[in-house]
C-alpha cells in the first residue's frame, strides 16, 4: 500500500495549526515569567476570561465581533493589570511557591466567575471567520486553524518587533537579565510588572477568542493551559524563542501521534516529551541555564 | 431563681416532647427522596434542570394528596459534580433522615455508591448516569437507569441507521472518558449484527480544541453516518463544520447529553440535520396528547432542558415504586421497591416518554430519533419510538 503522503500533509498542518495557538499562549506565559518570575498557571483561565468575555460583549450587548473581540482585549488586560497589582505584587518578595499557589486560587476564582455570570453550559462564540475552505496544494486546512495560525503569526511578529524597539519593551527585557541594575538605571520595575500582566491578558484574550472560535467556549477550557505549560518548560520558561519553537514542535507531535497512533497518545507523546527534555535540559531547550555557586 | 429555672427546663421538655409527637408521625408517614445533584461546577446545567424536574413532581404529587397517605419529601444537597462531594452529601442526608430513594449525580459516584445501598438495603437510586456498566441488576440490584444505557442509545442509532441505509458505513467518534469509551465496545458488535460496517473509531483526547487531524481521517473513511458520543456541545460543531466544508456526505448523530435543544442550536448553522437518540418528548412537543408535559408548560411557561425531564420522570419512577410497595402491604425495602420497580409494565408516564415502558432490569430501553430543524430552533421526530428487546 502507497504510503498517503497527503495525509501526513494534512496532518502536519493540522498539528502547525495548533502548535500556532500554544506558541502565542506560551508568549504570554513567557512574557509574564521573564518579567516578574513568576509561574502563573492562570493562563488558561485568562484565556478563558477573554473568550467569555468577547461572548458577552458579542451576544449580550449585540456588538459586532469586531468590536467585541477589541473590547475584550482591552478589558481582559485591564483585568491583567489589576490582578497584577491586587493579588500578584503584595506577594513581591514572598517565596516563589506561595506566588506559584495565588495564581492557583487565581486559576479557581476566574472559573468561579465565568460560572457564576456564563454559567457552565457550554457556549459556541459566534462565527466571524471567512468559512471557505483553504486548500494549500491538495492539502486541505481548516480555515478557522488557518486564519488562527495567521493571527497567532503576526501577533508573534509585533510581539517579538517590540520587545526590541519599543522603549517598555526594552524595559521589560532589562528587568528580565537584571532587576537591581533595572531599578537603578531609572526604569520604573513595578510598572514594568504591570506592563508585563496587562501584555499577557491581552494576548491571552486574543489567543482565548481563536480557541473558543475552533472549539467552542465553557468552564473547563483552561485545561488548554497544560499543554501551554509543557510548551514553556520544553521551551524554556524564560525564552520566547523557545516558547514559539517548542509551541509549533509539540503541535505537530501531538498531530502526528493523533494520526497515525490514535487519539489517545496525544497526550502521551506530548508528556513524554516533557520527561525526556526535564531529564536532558532541565532549563528547557532554549531556557537560561542558571549557575548556582554556592 | 433556681426554680424558674427548673419551670422553663421542664416546660421546653414538656413542648419537645408534644411537638415531637406529630414530627414523629409525619415522618412515619413519609417518602424521603435524597439527592446528590450537581448545582454548581460543571455540570449545573444539568443539575438546576434535575432538581427543578424532582421538585416539581414532588410538588405535584404532594398538592394531589400524596402516595397513600404518604407526602414526598425531597432532600437535595450540592454535590459541585465532585464525587468526594456527592458522596459526603449521600452520608449527611442518609444519616438525617429515612431515605428511601436516592439521585446521584455521576456515574463514578454510582459506582462508588453501591456497596453502601447494598448494606443499607432501605433505599433505591437512579442518577445522571446513563453508563452501561450500571445495567447489571446482579451488580447493581439497588440501582436503575431513567431511560436507555449508552450502549442501548447506540443500539437505537443503529437500529434507525440499519433501516434507513442497509449495510451502511459507521463511524463512531468519542472522548477519550470514561464517559465517551462506555458504549464502543459492545456497539461493535451490535453494528456487525445488524449488518452495518463500523467504518472507523476516532477517539479525541480530553478537552481536546482542534480536530483537523481526525477529520483527515474521517474524510478517508467516508462514512455514511458519524455517531458522536462522550461530549456536550465541543467539538462537535467544529467537527460538522469542517466535514462540510469537504463536502462529506455523512449525517452526524449524538447521544442523550448532546441532545438538549438549547445545546443543539448552539451549533448555529451546522445544526441543521444533526440527529440523535432522546428517550422522552421534549418539553415542547404536542404531536401526542401528554397530560404531564401539559402539567409541567403550566407550571413552567419557560422551556425546560431534557435533564428537567430526566429529574421530574425519575421521581414520578420512585414514587410509582413507593405507591406500589405500599399498596401491596409490604415493608419499604430496597428489595422491595425494586421490585415494585420491575413490576412496571406498559406504564403510561404521562407522555414524558411516547410509548408506555416496561422496566424488566435496570433501564428503560426506548428512544426515538430526532433531528434539528434549525429555522423552527427546534428537534423534530425523524423517527417512531424504538423500543428494543
Amino acid at each position: 500500500m502507497d504510503f498517503d503522503w497527503l495525509f501526513l500533509a494534512e496532518i502536519v498542518l493540522a498539528g502547525l495549526g495548533a502548535g500556532g495557538l500554544y506558541a502565542l499562549t506560551g508568549l504570554a506565559f513567557v512574557m509574564i515569567y521573564k518579567a516578574t518570575r513568576v509561574v502563573n498557571l492562570a493562563i488558561g483561565e485568562m484565556l478563558m476570561i477573554g473568550a467569555y468575555l468577547c461572548f458577552g460583549l458579542a451576544t449580550a450587548m449585540n456588538m459586532p465581533m469586531w468590536l467585541a473581540i477589541l473590547v475584550a482585549v482591552i478589558g481582559s488586560g485591564v483585568a491583567g493589570a489589576t490582578l497584577e497589582r491586587v493579588a500578584i505584587r503584595p506577594m513581591l518578595g514572598e517565596s516563589p511557591i506561595s506566588v506559584f499557589m495565588v495564581t492557583v486560587g487565581l486559576a479557581s476564582i476566574l472559573v468561579g466567575v465565568v460560572e457564576l455570570i456564563w454559567t457552565s453550559e457550554p457556549r459556541r462564540l459566534p462565527e466571524f471567520m471567512p468559512s471557505a475552505p483553504v486548500m494549500i496544494g491538495e492539502a486541505f486546512v481548516p480555515p478557522k486553524v488557518f486564519y488562527g495560525f495567521l493571527v497567532a503569526a503576526v501577533l508573534i511578529g509585533v510581539a517579538l518587533a517590540v520587545f526590541r524597539f519599543w522603549r517598555g519593551g526594552v524595559a521589560l527585557r532589562a528587568t528580565a537579565s537584571d532587576q537591581q541594575a533595572a531599578y537603578s538605571m531609572g526604569i520604573n520595575v513595578p510598572k514594568v510588572f504591570s506592563l508585563s500582566w496587562t501584555v499577557a491578558a491581552m494576548i491571552a484574550a486574543i489567543a482565548g477568542v481563536i480557541v473558543g472560535a475552533v472549539g467552542g467556549i465553557s468552564s473547563t477550557m483552561g485545561v488548554f493551559g497544560l499543554s501551554v505549560l509543557v510548551v514553556v518548560i520544553v521551551g524554556g520558561l524564560d525564552s520566547v524563542l523557545g516558547a514559539l519553537v517548542a509551541g509549533l514542535f509539540i503541535g505537530v507531535v501531538e498531530s502526528l501521534a493523533g494520526g497515525f497512533l490514535g487519539g489517545e497518545f496525544k497526550l502521551l507523546a506530548t508528556f513524554m516529551i516533557l520527561i525526556v527534555v526535564l531529564l536532558v535540559r532541565p532549563y528547557g531547550l532554549f531556557g537560561t541555564h542558571e549557575i548556582e555557586r554556592l | 431563681m433556681r426554680r424558674t429555672v427548673l419551670k422553663s427546663l421542664l416546660a421546653t421538655a414538656v413542648l419537645a416532647a408534644t411537638a415531637g409527637l406529630p414530627a414523629v408521625q409525619a415522618a412515619d408517614k413519609e417518602i424521603v427522596i435524597g439527592g446528590s445533584i450537581p448545582m454548581s461546577g460543571v455540570f449545573a446545567f444539568a443539575g438546576i434542570g434535575i432538581h427543578a424536574g424532582i421538585q416539581d413532581y414532588v410538588k405535584m404529587v404532594n398538592d394531589a394528596g400524596g402516595i397513600e397517605g404518604h407526602k414526598l419529601r425531597y432532600v437535595p444537597e450540592d454535590s459541585a459534580y465532585k464525587v468526594d462531594q456527592s458522596v459526603a452529601a449521600f452520608k449527611k442526608i442518609t444519616s438525617q433522615n429515612k431515605v428511601n430513594f436516592y439521585y446521584g449525580d455521576s456515574t463514578a459516584f454510582s459506582k462508588t455508591i453501591n456497596p453502601e445501598l447494598d448494606r443499607a438495603g432501605t433505599m433505591i437510586m437512579s442518577g445522571a448516569s446513563f453508563a452501561t456498566e450500571l445495567n447489571d441488576p446482579k451488580k447493581y440490584p439497588y440501582q436503575f437507569i431513567a431511560g436507555p444505557d449508552y450502549t442501548q442509545q447506540f443500539g437505537i442509532l443503529l437500529r434507525y441507521i440499519a433501516k434507513e441505509k442497509p449495510g451502511a458505513k459507521v463511524a463512531f467518534v468519542y472522548s477519550d472518558t470514561e464517559f465517551g469509551r462506555d458504549p464502543i465496545e459492545s456497539s461493535r458488535g451490535v453494528a456487525k449484527e445488524m449488518g452495518l460496517n463500523v467504518a472507523i473509531e476516532i477517539m479525541t483526547p480530553p478537552g481536546a480544541v482542534d480536530v483537523s487531524t481526525e477529520i483527515a481521517k474521517l474524510r478517508r473513511a467516508r462514512p455514511d453516518f458519524t455517531i458522536f458520543h462522550g461530549y456536550i456541545l465541543g467539538p462537535i460543531p467544529e467537527f460538522i463544520g469542517q466535514a462540510r466544508q469537504l463536502g462529506l456526505d455523512t449525517k452526524f448523530m449524538g447521544t442523550f447529553w448532546t441532545m438538549d435543544n438549547s445545546t443543539v442550536m448552539q451549533m448555529g448553522d451546522v445544526a441543521e440535520g444533526f440527529m440523535g437518540v432522546m428517550p422522552y418528548n421534549y418539553y415542547y412537543d404536542t404531536a401526542t396528547p401528554a397530560p404531564m408535559l401539559d402539567k409541567i408548560r403550566a407550571m413552567r411557561p419557560e422551556y425546560q432542558n431534557v435533564p428537567y425531564i430526566q429529574g421530574f420522570l425519575s421521581a414520578m419512577l420512585y414514587a410509582e415504586s413507593a405507591r406500589r410497595t405500599i399498596a401491596a402491604g409490604k415493608e419499604m425495602t430496597a428489595a422491595n421497591f425494586k421490585a415494585a420497580l420491575n413490576s412496571i409494565e406498559n406504564f403510561d408516564t404521562g407522555g414524558l416518554i411516547g410509548v408506555p415502558i416496561t422496566i424488566h432490569g435496570n433501564t428503560i430501553p426506548v428512544g426515538r430519533i430526532y433531528r434539528a430543524d434549525t429555522k423552527a430552533k427546534r428537534m423534530v421526530p425523524a423517527s417512531d419510538w424504538i423500543v428494543l428487546e
